[in-house]
C-alpha cells in the first residue's frame, strides 16, 4: 500500500461526525445537525418514523447544518413519505446537495416530500 | 465463478436483441428507420438512443414521425455503460405495461471509445440479454463495421444471439453466442495505481474517508456537481464494503487524463452480476447504493475477484 500522503492509515480519525436533533420551537418538525449515514441512520429513521406518527399535516425537517445524507438516509425520508399518505408531507429545509441529487434521481416525483431551499 | 456469472443467461424470449451491422449511413437509415416505422405502425412504443451525430439523421429521416419517439443522445444518456440498462433501457421498457412490445434501437459502442470503457460497453451489451430475458421488447444495436475494431465486431456476434450482417435486412443466428463468457472475458483485473492517494477504512472512518476522498478530488480539480456526486459514490462502496464487503476496505483517489477516480477496494463477493443496473421497486428498501454510482459516474468499471472486489468509478473534470 502506499504511504505517501500525510492520511491516517486506519482506525479512529477524531471524533466521528454524528447527527443530532434538536425539536424546533413554534413549529412541529426537529432541527438536525451532522451527517447521515451508517453509523447515524438509526438516528435518522427514529426522527422519521416519529413524524409519521404524530400525524401533523406538515412536518418540519430543517437541514441546513446536515452536511450529508447518504443514500439509504434519502430513501428512509422517501419510505416515511410514502406512508403519510391524505395531503400530508415533510416539508425539507436547505437540505444538503447530496439529499437533493438521490432524491431527483432515485425517488422522482415522490409525494409527501416538499424541498425548500431556505 | 464462471458458472456464478453465466447463470442469469437463460432463454431470451420473447426479447428479441440483434446486432445491426452497417457500412455507411445509408446502410444505417435502411437498417433503423423501417425498425422505427414499423413498430410506430404496430402501436409500440419505440425509443433511439445512439450517438448524437446517428442521431440527427434518424431524426431527420423520421421527419413528422420523430415526434413520437423518443430520442436521446447515447453520449450523454449512456455515457457510463453501466447506466444504460437501468436509466435508458428499462427506464423506457418499465413505463409501458409488461406485455406490450417495446422497441428500442441501442448504440452504446462508438469508435472513440477509449480502451478504459470498452470492457463496460461490452459487459453491458452481454448483460442486457439476462437484465431483458423473458421481456416483450426488441432492442436493436447498431455496429459500424467500417469504423469499429474487428475484435469489438467478433465480441458483438458473442453477445447478440442474432447478427443482422452488412447489406442485409434479415437477421441470422449467431453459433457465437455466448454472454455470460464475455462477461467473465472482460472482468479484467484493476491493478492498483502507485501514485494514488490511498486510505483504509473501517466502520470507525467511514466519515472521515468521504471527507478524505472529497478533499483530494477537489485538489485534484473536481468541483460543483461533480464533487458532490463522488462524495456520494464513496460513501456508497465504502459503506458497502463495511456492510458486506468484510467490514473494511482501501479507498484510492487520483487524476487521470481529464478524470479524477475514486476507488473501492474490498475483500466481498458480489455475486449478482445485475448488481446496480436493475430498477429498484419503489417500495424496496435499500439496495440502491450501485445503482446511484452508476447513474452520476461517468464510467464505471468492477472486478469480481475470488478475494474480493474491486469498483472504479471516474468523474469528468
Amino acid at each position: 500500500m502506499n504511504t505517501q500522503y500525510p492520511v491516517p492509515a486506519t482506525g479512529p480519525c477524531g471524533p466521528a461526525p454524528g447527527l443530532a436533533v434538536f425539536p424546533l420551537a413554534g413549529r412541529r418538525g426537529v432541527r438536525a445537525a451532522g451527517e447521515v449515514g451508517l453509523t447515524t441512520r438509526a438516528i435518522w429513521e427514529g426522527v422519521l418514523e416519529q413524524a409519521v406518527r404524530e400525524g401533523e399535516d406538515v412536518y418540519y425537517l430543517e437541514l441546513s447544518d446536515v452536511t450529508f445524507v447518504d443514500v439509504a438516509g434519502a430513501g428512509a425520508l422517501a419510505a416515511a413519505a410514502g406512508q403519510l399518505g391524505d395531503g400530508r408531507r415533510f416539508v425539507v429545509r436547505r437540505p444538503p446537495a447530496a439529499l437533493r441529487r438521490t432524491l431527483d434521481l432515485l425517488w422522482p416525483n415522490q409525494t409527501g416530500i416538499e424541498v425548500a431551499p431556505s | 465463478m464462471t458458472a456464478a456469472l453465466s447463470e442469469p443467461f437463460g432463454p431470451l424470449e420473447p426479447f428479441v436483441h440483434p446486432a445491426l451491422f452497417y457500412r455507411d449511413e445509408q446502410e444505417y437509415l435502411d437498417g433503423t428507420v423501417p425498425f422505427v416505422r414499423d413498430g410506430l405502425e404496430a402501436g409500440e412504443p419505440v425509443a433511439v438512443a445512439v450517438p448524437g451525430k446517428n442521431l440527427a439523421l434518424i431524426r431527420d429521416a423520421l421527419g413528422d414521425a420523430a415526434g413520437d419517439v423518443r430520442l436521446l443522445d447515447m453520449r450523454e444518456a449512456g455515457r457510463n455503460p453501466g447506466r444504460i440498462i437501468p436509466g435508458v433501457l428499462r427506464a423506457f421498457a418499465d413505463a409501458h405495461p409488461a406485455g406490450r412490445r417495446v422497441r428500442i434501437i441501442g448504440e452504446p459502442i462508438w469508435a472513440g471509445r477509449s480502451d478504459t470503457e470498452y470492457p463496460a460497453c461490452v459487459q453491458h451489451e452481454a448483460l442486457i440479454n439476462a437484465a431483458f430475458r423473458g421481456r416483450t421488447a426488441t432492442i436493436l444495436c447498431p455496429y459500424d463495421v467500417e469504423r469499429l475494431p474487428d475484435h469489438v465486431l467478433t465480441d458483438a456476434y458473442a453477445t447478440h444471439p442474432t447478427v443482422i450482417p452488412s447489406g442485409s435486412r434479415t437477421a441470422r443466428d449467431s453459433d457465437a453466442y455466448a454472454p455470460g463468457a464475455v462477461v467473465d472475458r472482460y472482468n479484467e483485473p484493476l491493478a492498483p495505481v502507485p501514485y494514488a492517494l490511498t486510505f483504509a477504512f473501517d466502520s470507525d472512518s467511514l466519515s472521515h474517508s468521504r471527507h478524505v476522498a472529497v478533499g483530494e478530488a477537489a485538489r485534484l480539480g473536481l468541483g460543483g456537481v461533480k464533487l458532490d456526486d463522488l462524495a456520494l459514490a464513496t460513501a456508497e462502496l465504502t459503506t458497502n464494503s463495511v456492510v458486506h464487503g468484510g467490514g473494511s476496505g482501501v479507498l484510492r483517489v487520483w487524476a487521470e487524463d481529464g478524470y479524477v477516480v475514486c476507488e473501492v477496494r474490498d475483500g466481498g463477493r458480489l455475486a449478482d452480476v445485475l448488481a446496480g443496473r436493475k430498477p429498484v421497486p419503489r417500495d424496496q428498501r435499500g439496495g440502491r447504493g450501485l445503482l446511484l454510482v452508476n447513474l452520476i459516474a461517468d464510467l464505471v468499471r468492477v472486478h469480481r475477484g475470488d478475494d474480493g472486489t474491486t469498483v472504479r468509478c471516474w468523474f469528468a473534470r
